[in-house]
């Protein structure tokens, strides 16, 4: 099992019956509390499984050790502190054919955090793009 | 001669930014900024208090051309599965009945909150004067008209391919005796289309899309793959790939009143407004339906919920909005609460209201009922006890005579309507955050089940009129009722709903109601 603080399991989701209880109705659970996390969901496909397998898990494992997938079943459920972030070119190079940001969009299903796209790389943060930061524009030559 | 605003826009536009070589998507979208048609004229439904920017930006720079691409490469892959694969190993029977039962709700009530969700972000599209603004906004409405189709396909496909039709091919002809039914238009149409614009986004986008569709559209296909159902995997993960789009339109949503003045007053009321509408329904009814409409379990709905609600919706998307004033909800502590018990308290209603329903419901058996005892402490006492009694008097049986509703009333726990939100309560007999509040006006009563809705009520009354059950048929008979509101199958007197899930099992007949002599009464008139 991952000791990861951002694993599906983690935390008070460790926890069972009365002990889950105490935590999850205990005073300084009962607002919200601000995090750096994002969550990504990506539908399982001949494509994802490669951007899973080969490039989050494989080339750029240690880009983010706070990065963890889980497999759910129909989906993979991704968390990590700060950001996840895919540049589709190296998934075209991967999958032998061309592979646009917009086909990575085709299966991406859920995510919680700021998700955003420029030029052939999606992004999901925990910045708030708009707010703190600037959304950029494509810069074409 | 003339031209036009949009021509001359374009021509604008070209004076800034010289044509490209080549033209890619987002070298198109960058000259979307420029579009600045006039919307002096622009009117909406209903207007906002809130002033939007006309600088707010699109997070994922999508123009039409990738958007057809895109959207038809997903319904190519979905529809291939379900017409292809998933047909050839006859994959609809091969699903627990009980989660049959439970995709009869799921989709049929997801299918008219897309529906509503059209002319919501309809709206939305007439409010923004951003034109990125507005382009996010009418992708979405073109996304929730596919997403309209999709749900209403995957019943016609369960309906077609799978076990036990009725339900899944006829459930809104029960809408008016359904109790289900009027606090699911209450969130899924009433709150995302009727008021401020923006409050309407902070329903739909920002509570409804970025925190409740993440169970609702994502943990859900957990819960069928691990009861055997391959189609709403394949059907709901598709949907939920427009969704990210949606959210981070509810994010802009707010990122565009950021600095209005009217925010600082008004956006927490509306947050926690929205945030109480929405949990009321959802979070009882998809725990109901998660853990008493499935077999084999995923997890308690509790953590299901801690994870996606509490801990990634209000840390990831509310608690770093705490900058910008946003706070955390005032409701949330009732909302936790609920989200422990609400669901049970709510199918202790909903097995006993079964005749007026379109799915069947069962009664949780003796290794569920251990389950559920593990996980929350105390059910067994509360709930475990009631089902042997039920159990015992024969209440899957047509013969028996016995409806769990009498249960209700031998023991003097009358069942409410809580007039907002339009679902069922017994405040004598629940765990949840549920106490009986009753308020008169121009001589008739209304109750409620707690005070968030309560005040709501207060500032609009107007906007909860819609009769309950108890208005609509107070003094008639239970049969008459269910016959009236198209309760039944094919053959006129076999109900849809039934108490069990047992293929071999006897189904009851508008007869076997009838002989119980079970009458509507408010409650309300006692008092």
């Amino acid at each position: 099992m991952s000791t990861n603080a951002n694993s599906y399991g983690a935390g008070i989701m460790a926890k069972t019956g009365k002990a889950f209880a105490d935590e999850y109705f205990a005073e300084e659970n009962q607002v919200c509390k601000e995090t750096n996390d994002v969550v990504l969901v990506l539908k399982k496909s001949d494509e994802m499984n490669t951007v899973v397998q080969e490039i989050l898990l494989g080339d750029h494992k240690d880009d983010n050790p706070t990065l963890v997938v889980e497999d759910r079943a129909g989906y993979w459920w991704l968390k990590a502190t700060g950001k996840i972030e895919v540049d589709c070119r190296e998934v075209s190079e991967l999958l032998g054919k061309h592979f646009s940001v917009y086909d990575f969009l085709v299966d991406v299903s859920s995510t919680i955090g700021r998700a955003y796209t420029l030029d052939e790389t999606f992004t999901i943060t925990s910045e708030l793009m708009g707010l703190d930061v600037k959304l950029k524009d494509l810069e074409t030559v | 001669m003339a031209i036009s605003t949009a021509t001359k826009a374009a021509t604008d536009a070209l004076a800034v930014n010289r044509a490209p070589v080549s033209v890619g998507a987002q070298e198109v979208h960058k000259w979307m900024q420029s579009f600045t048609w006039d919307f002096d004229k622009n009117r909406t439904k209903y207007s906002t208090k809130y002033k939007m920017a006309n600088d707010t930006k699109e997070q994922f720079k999508l123009i039409a051309k990738e958007y057809a691409r895109m959207e038809s490469v997903k319904d190519e892959r979905q529809f291939g599965s379900l017409q292809d694969v998933l047909t050839r190993v006859d994959a609809a029977n091969r699903v627990h009945p009980k989660w049959n039962e439970s995709m009869k709700v799921i989709s049929n009530f997801l299918e008219v909150g897309e529906y509503n969700a059209i002319a919501a972000t309809g709206m939305l599209w007439d409010s923004a004067s951003a034109p990125e603004q507005k382009n996010g906004y009418l992708g979405q409405v073109m996304d929730e008209i596919r997403h309209t189709n999709q749900c209403a396909y995957i019943n016609y496909y369960f309906a077609k391919q799978g076990q036990d039709a009725a339900g899944h091919n006829d459930a809104r002809r029960t809408r008016a005796i359904g109790p289900l039914w009027k606090g699911m238009k209450r969130v899924f149409a009433d709150g995302f289309i009727s008021g401020d614009a923006v409050e309407c986004s902070i329903n739909l986008q920002l509570v409804g899309e970025a925190c409740f569709t993440n169970p609702l559209i994502v943990a859900v296909t957990e819960w069928a793959s691990a009861n055997g159902d391959e189609m709403t995997p394949t059907v709901f993960l598709s949907i939920e790939t427009d969704e990210l789009r949606h959210m981070a339109n509810g994010y802009q949503t707010i990122v565009s009143i950021a600095n209005d003045e009217a925010a600082s007053k008004y956006l927490n009321t509306d947050l926690n407004n929205a945030f109480w509408t929405q949990q009321k329904y959802f979070t009882p009814v998809l725990g109901m339906m998660f853990e008493y409409g499935s077999h084999f379990k995923v997890e308690p709905w509790v953590k299901t919920w801690n994870r996606w609600v509490y801990e990634d919706w209000g840390g990831i998307w509310i608690g770093r909005l705490g900058k910008y004033g946003v706070e955390s909800p005032a409701s949330l502590r009732d909302a936790k609460k609920d989200a422990y018990w609400a669901h049970h308290d709510l199918f202790l209603l909903a097995y006993a209201m079964w005749p007026t329903g379109f799915f069947r419901v069962s009664l949780p058996t003796a290794e569920e009922a251990e389950w559920y005892e593990a996980n929350y402490p105390g059910w067994y006492e509360m709930y475990g006890k009631v089902y042997e009694e039920w159990r015992a008097r024969g209440c899957e049986d047509p013969n028996s005579g016995f409806l769990p509703l009498q249960w209700f009333a031998e023991n003097n726990h009358p069942i409410y309507i809580d007039r907002v939100s339009q679902v069922p309560f017994c405040p004598s007999y629940c765990k949840g955050a549920s106490t009986l509040r009753v308020l008169e006006s121009n001589g008739k009563k209304h109750s409620f089940s707690d005070p968030w809705g309560e005040r709501m009520w207060l500032s609009e009354p107007e906007r909860y009129e819609c009769q309950n059950i108890y208005e609509q048929y107070e003094g008639r008979e239970l049969s008459e009722v269910v016959a009236e509101g198209h309760g039944v199958r094919s053959d006129g007197f076999t109900l849809i709903s039934q108490p069990h899930t047992n293929k071999d099992g006897k189904l009851w007949t508008l007869d076997d109601i009838k002989k119980i002599g079970c009458v509507f009464t408010d409650p309300l008139k006692a008092l």
